[in-house]
């Protein structure tokens, strides 16, 4: 918030030097706070809940129910730091599963049809960033259009009997298989976690996304091609979708067409509690990850604890509401640091008194 | 009389006409009735039961419940927000009057005061959370979504409700005259009162300048917050008439009524169809009215044209798409910045 105290010159800069004084310290507490949160929430289910912690195991084995909408968050959070937004996300799950499973079914090497499906996926995704660049229309608007278009297209591919039963070697990595305690799942979204936060936090690339997010004139007088690497970010979300449709399919060892669509909402909800501002240009992957896990074992814990579906959704959208009105209201009164908001203070009477 | 002068008049008045029809060609309204008489054509040419007064009835009746809840979401997209949690207002709108319906017999009129209050208290609560916690529009409503879908679950108890009295059903599925059906009227009714509010009243055009720059809209003294704050309420209320008319037309309802059948983002279509901007202060209530008409139309074509019904949704996708690249300004990017509202800026 570059409000009219900032320095004019610094205003174009990357979110570590906001006027107020340590964004970048306000960012790491609230995922200290996230951090704090998922203890809390593993220690409350693990008391009363039996069944939820279950010597450790249970409660790595409930990480496969939401490690797949942590992958579309990862990639969603790339699109949206980028000030941009992909409704296209669910419904490319559903369609990259079932294009998978239906190749698989037609006599394709099981792995060469999650390559396939995955490549699809993020061709698509190139689509919906070209449409975007090329004619300047509202992402918002183009991806929700590619939802209805790749829902119907997904319906058709499956036809009527979607196809189940892959091969033990598909559903022990991508489905239900572990390591020891550890899912393959969670190492999945464990190995495109850290790399998804090195191409944010670390990369050229990543840099310029979040720049193209936080001030996009500047980031093209800086010499950043915008266009290129906003398709860039639409790929790099449909991927993820798409990986995470292969995951879902694996772990019900079956395809169907609508499976994808219910793992937007979920996503969106993490990638903004996470501490991705909405607008681009701020967050860090590493709020996210965390986030995943505070909202999966929360769903989880009451699902486990025996209440519907529905009902863990709407302590979902609860938190939401919450955290943001939380985080809101504490980023206007310059963050949960305490020693910025009063080294802030003695600054601003210091200041009102040399006005004087 | 001069003849010098008659001649520049009849000059002038052509040039007046031809200026107004440009303008009219370049309406969006005129553009999809244009759009609706070709595709109404084309289909009766193929298969004349197209134009049968019951089919034209079908589709018009179809299209009202999304056209009633565009009409709120054109109000919100005019202030620079947007309303994600339509569906499930429509849906507890829907089950709350179904209930007393089924069970006590409860007249339509009272069941209106019922979706009335439960617009109110729902959009008031969306309202609430852009206004003044300030959450983005999409994030709030995106969480309200989810929480009011929790709660028409409850309120459903998981039931699907379909013994609603004759009245509703009456209401829902009558002609006015063959081809006009009932909820076709009051439709239009609210779209004609909300169109005069828009254009005609200071609380109308301070929607339109709030959505065109709102720091600007606060300078010249327009309560911004409060309009914004307004414009979710209006976008709730319409949404449980929308409910109503849905349960009068369809005659039952359950625990995922609207979510189901996508009305969120159908609302979205026929808005952005009608031409309204996503980036606020252009466009109005017809043009979605008739976004959503078309809609109903196109898709009810490709059903006679034996398209398979999996495809509809690919239908409205594409049609968003070419209304975009057919009014690119309607499509622009709305500049994701923070809203510089003054209230803000303390």
């Amino acid at each position: 918030m570059t409000t009219a105290a900032a320095p004019p010159t610094r205003t174009h800069l990357p979110p570590q030097s906001d006027a107020r004084g340590g964004s970048r310290t306000r960012e790491r507490n609230w995922i200290l706070a996230l951090v704090v949160l998922v203890g809390a929430e593993i220690l409350y289910f693990s008391i009363t809940v039996t069944g939820f912690f279950d010597g450790g195991t249970g409660m790595l084995a409930l990480t496969e129910q939401f490690v797949d909408i942590g992958m579309l968050a990862l990639g969603l959070s790339v699109v949206i730091l980028a000030g941009e937004i992909d409704l296209s996300a669910g419904t490319m799950s559903s369609f990259s599963g079932i294009l998978m499973a239906v190749l698989w079914r037609d006599g394709i090497e099981i792995w060469l049809a999650v390559v396939v499906a995955l490549v699809a996926s993020t061709l698509v995704g190139a689509l919906n960033g070209l449409i975007i660049t090329i004619f300047r229309v509202d992402s918002l608007l183009v991806t929700l259009a590619m939802q209805f278009i790749l829902g119907s297209v997904a319906t058709a591919l499956s036809g009527g009997s979607p196809p189940y039963g892959f091969p033990s070697s598909f559903v022990t990595i991508a489905g239900t298989g572990s390591i020891g305690p550890i899912p393959y799942q969670l190492v999945v979204f464990g190995v495109f976690a850290v790399a998804i936060a090195l191409l944010v936090g670390r990369t050229r690339t990543g840099r310029s996304i979040v720049l193209i997010g936080f001030n996009r004139p500047a980031a093209r007088w800086s010499g950043i091609r915008v266009d290129r690497t906003i398709v860039g970010a639409f790929m790099i979300s449909a991927f993820m979708a798409g990986l995470g449709g292969i995951l879902v399919a694996g772990f019900y060892n079956a395809a169907r067409d609508d499976l994808g669509d219910s793992l937007l909402l979920p996503a969106i909800t993490i990638v903004v509690l996470g501490g991705v501002d909405i607008f681009g240009g701020k967050g860090r992957m590493a709020g996210v990850i965390v986030a995943t896990f505070v909202l999966g074992f929360l769903t989880e814990g009451m699902l486990v604890d025996g209440q519907s579906s529905l009902s863990a959704t709407m302590v979902t959208g609860i938190l939401l509401i919450v955290s943001l009105a939380l985080k809101i209201t504490l980023d206007r009164r310059g963050g949960l640091d305490v020693r910025a908001a009063l080294r802030q203070r003695v600054h601003r009477s210091g200041r009102t008194e040399d006005a004087r | 009389m001069n003849v010098a002068l008659e001649v520049e008049r009849t000059r002038a008045t052509r040039r007046t006409v031809r200026q107004a029809l440009g303008r009219a060609i370049r309406l969006r309204e005129v553009q999809l009735l244009v759009a609706i008489g070709v595709v109404v054509a084309v289909s009766t040419a193929a298969q004349p039961a197209f134009v049968q007064p019951g089919n034209i009835s079908f589709m018009l009746a179809d299209a009202s419940a999304t056209a009633i809840l565009s009409i709120g979401q054109t109000v919100v997209v005019l202030a620079r927000g947007i309303d994600l949690s339509v569906a499930p207002i429509l849906g507890i709108a829907a089950v709350l009057v179904a209930f007393p319906a089924q069970d006590l017999n409860l007249p339509i009129i009272a069941g209106l005061g019922i979706v009335l209050a439960v617009g109110l208290v729902l959009g008031a609560a969306n309202g609430l959370l852009v206004s003044v916690a300030r959450i983005p529009p999409i994030i709030a409503t995106l969480a309200t979504l989810s929480v009011y879908g929790g709660l028409q679950f409850i309120f459903a108890k998981g039931e699907e409700i379909s013994n609603i009295p004759n009245a509703y059903g009456n209401l829902g599925n009558n002609d006015i005259v063959s081809g006009i059906p009932w909820v076709l009227l009051i439709t239009a009714v609210l779209a004609i009162v909300v169109a005069f509010l828009l254009r005609s009243t200071n609380v109308g055009r301070s929607i339109y300048a709030v959505g065109n720059d709102a720091a600007a809209a606060h300078r010249s003294g327009i309560p911004v917050q409060r309009i914004v704050f307004l414009t979710y309420v209006v976008s709730g209320v319409l949404a449980g008439i929308g409910g109503l008319i849905y349960l009068c037309h369809v005659g039952s309802v359950d625990s995922t009524t609207g979510s189901d059948s996508n009305v969120n983002l159908l609302s979205i279509a026929a808005t952005l169809i009608g031409g309204t901007a996503l980036t606020g202060g252009r466009g109005g209530v017809l043009g979605s009215v008739l976004g959503a008409v078309f809609l109903s139309v196109a898709l009810t074509a490709m059903v006679f044209a034996r398209i398979p019904s999996i495809w509809e949704p690919a239908g409205v996708g594409v049609l968003m798409l070419l209304a975009m690249l057919s009014d690119r300004r309607a499509g622009a990017p709305a500049r994701r910045t923070r809203q510089r509202t003054a209230g803000s800026a303390r």
